[in-house]
């Protein structure tokens, strides 16, 4: 296994986020396993070709979870899910990881929210080995990179949300995500 | 929601602070759950910043971090004008205040114009010094912190006691008792179950907020692009949710390229927390673009000037530097015994101390005694990853404090050099003292002085003969 996929697990460790590497012939699989176990009863999909490829969408109804894909016609508290059911799971794919750090880049799109990973209770990402890049500021150097447009937003997320605010000890699923998990798809 | 105490326009001090920097100080020292609380606080980051140090070379980094802030803070009209034509550029408003009247001006103007009831804000030491909350409450709007420790407050009615950490002075029975009264019903005990309760009341919140206001950690110039740093993931729903997204930012946040601001992302999180990354770091340049579904429809950014262009090629102008990071706020030993509450400015701690007499003038009832909140021993500067000399800073600003309580010492010690500079004046004043402490004197000790040697005898006894009896 290359050194950057390694990188990336140990970050993600650190970071309080699972992950796991599979095939393009085992992610989708993998992924809707990992959601059943984890109570996810709906999924809301980035639209994304490498979601496709996975046969993400098939994998799941067969798990019996219930699909979405984005831009989803929600109410704005469905959205945050004061309304409808708690375990949803949002599905991103990242431009872009940092093995350094165990960090995501997730830009907004027409096919990717910009609240995808923070609305929902739990967040998976479909991460693509190849583009992992050992640091920020590589990830970041090729995100804003000249004559590329400028995405609207860019979000950084290393592990699921926390907070220290009460008593100083760290407590997760503050805001956004009490979950992350990462598949890695590497061949 | 509940509204905090009335703080009056103008200054950066809080307006509701009783008593004087003195009497406050010792009131916090009188609290012994402060006192374990910030002792705690202080331990558990100073241990981790020498995880980082060991791990990832911070003291290395600093030098670097250092040098670009430098020159940002060299080349910032420059930079803030390329800022503002970017964002410009991206579909975004930039709006250039000089003072905190004309920036809350222009958010409640906005705010009316627009039609809006509720804003939800991230937390924001911008905000806080330019008192928006005030101003928004005022012209008849909701507004709700939804960082957890902001929340926390506001619901305590009380101000931040720490940049980064605003409620760390209370404990988890007193947050519970908070939330009780403000949902009116039962709260969980736990620290899990309270943390997922104010997810939920603060959702709610989020449903309704038509904008969202945050404050910004950096803005790249050459991208027109915000930076906010969080770990709880409010700040994402603040700039993602609200139909209106106002970004508020002093004016020295400004870096150059994206270069720059990935070594002072790294550098941030490790001076505030001890942490290599923080959870969330979003870069937002503009409003949703045509086809997008979320994100607001409006992204104004407001550029503080408040005081803060004129301390450029001054003697204070490293302050500029300032990352607000709130490492040296630990790092202080007077910080750590009080906590930022007592320092009646939202800006606490060493840099506090600097800072906010800057802002407000050196004559500043609330901010003038601030500079002598130190021992001047150093531990600021050290601690500081953009290698600000806050030492220096603190003395500098003390030569320029123009406080009652320094011009009376001045005279006492001008005077004393005086008396003790000749031979027989120098015997006469021992003389007098040595018969003044005899005749206080009980068994060699003197337990209460009058006058200027109260405060000796307040917390110590003097002997009352050389050398002292046992």
């Amino acid at each position: 296994m290359s050194s950057v996929i390694a990188d990336m697990q140990a970050s993600l460790a650190r970071r309080k986020a699972t992950c796991e590497v599979a095939t393009a012939a085992t992610a989708g699989r993998a992924a809707a396993t990992w959601m059943a176990d984890t109570g996810v009863v709906r999924a809301v999909l980035a639209d994304d070709p490498v979601i496709d490829q996975i046969g993400l969408d098939a994998a799941l109804r067969a798990a019996g979870i219930d699909v979405l894909r984005w831009p989803v016609t929600l109410s704005r508290r469905e959205i945050l899910g004061l309304d409808g059911p708690e375990d949803v799971c949002g599905i991103t794919v990242p431009t872009l990881a940092v093995a350094e750090r165990g960090t995501l880049v997730l830009e907004a799109s027409e096919g990717h929210g910009r609240g995808l990973d923070v609305t929902n209770r739990h967040h998976l990402s479909l991460l693509p080995a190849d583009r992992i890049v050992e640091t920020l500021g590589q990830a970041l150097a090729q995100t804003f990179a000249p004559g590329r447009p400028i995405p609207s937003a860019v979000s950084l997320v290393s592990g699921p949300s926390r907070s220290s605010d009460i008593e100083k000890i760290s407590t997760l699923g503050a805001h956004g995500a009490l979950t992350e998990h990462v598949v890695i798809i590497s061949g | 929601m509940s509204t905090r105490r009335r703080r009056t326009q103008g200054g950066v001090t809080y307006d509701d602070v009783t008593g004087t920097l003195r009497e406050r100080t010792v009131e916090a020292m009188r609290d012994p759950g402060l006192a374990a609380n910030l002792r705690t606080a202080g331990t558990a980051w100073a241990d981790q910043r020498e995880v980082m140090d060991h791990d990832y070379g911070f003291e290395a980094m600093r030098d670097r971090a250092r040098e670009i802030r430098r020159s940002n803070i060299r080349d910032m009209p420059a930079l803030l004008t390329e800022l503002q034509h970017n964002v410009r550029a991206n579909g975004g408003t930039v709006v250039r205040a000089a003072d905190a009247a004309e920036a809350c001006r222009y958010i409640v103007g906005l705010a009316r114009a627009r039609g809006a009831h509720t804003v939800a804000k991230s937390k924001s030491m911008a905000t806080e010094e330019i008192k928006l909350n005030d101003a928004l409450e005022d012209a008849g709007l909701e507004v709700v912190e939804t960082d957890l420790g902001e929340w926390i407050l506001q619901l305590a009615n009380e101000h931040p006691a720490h940049i980064i950490a605003p409620a760390i002075h209370l404990n988890k029975e007193q947050v519970a008792e908070l939330f009780r009264q403000e949902s009116d019903g039962e709260v969980p005990d736990d620290r899990e179950g309270l943390v997922a309760h104010a997810r939920t009341r603060l959702r709610e919140k989020f449903a309704q907020a038509e904008i969202g206001i945050s404050g910004v950690n950096l803005a790249v110039a050459n991208t027109g692009t915000v930076c906010i740093v969080e770990n709880e993931g409010n700040a994402r729903l603040v700039t993602s949710q609200p139909r209106i997204h106002v970004a508020v930012m002093g004016m020295e946040r400004v870096v150059a390229n994206w270069d720059e601001a990935a070594h002072i992302l790294q550098v941030l999180p490790m001076a505030a927390i001890g942490y290599d990354a923080a959870n969330y770091v979003n870069l937002i340049s503009g409003p949703r673009r045509e086809g997008e579904a979320d994100g607001p429809e409006e992204f104004h950014l407001v550029i503080i000037d408040g005081g803060r262009g004129a301390l450029r090629g001054s003697e204070f102008e490293e302050a500029l530097a300032c990352i607000r990071c709130g490492a040296c706020l630990y790092s202080c030993p007077m910080w750590r015994t009080v906590g930022g509450q007592a320092y009646g400015s939202p800006y606490s701690g060493p840099i506090g101390a600097v800072i906010t007499p800057l802002l407000e003038g050196p004559s500043s009832e609330g901010s003038r005694d601030l500079p002598f909140m130190s021992t001047l021993c150093g531990a600021c500067g050290d601690a500081c990853p953009v290698g600000i000399p806050l030492q220096d800073l603190l003395v500098k600003a003390r030569e320029r404090s123009r406080s009652p309580e320094k011009t009376k010492a001045g005279w006492a010690f001008r005077l004393w050099s005086l008396m003790w500079r000749r031979g027989i004046t120098y015997r006469f004043t021992i003389a007098v003292w040595r018969l003044g402490l005899r005749m206080r004197g009980k068994d060699g000790w003197v337990r209460r002085l009058p006058g200027p040697g109260a405060e000796w005898t307040r917390v110590r006894d003097m002997p009352s003969r050389w050398p002292p009896r046992r």
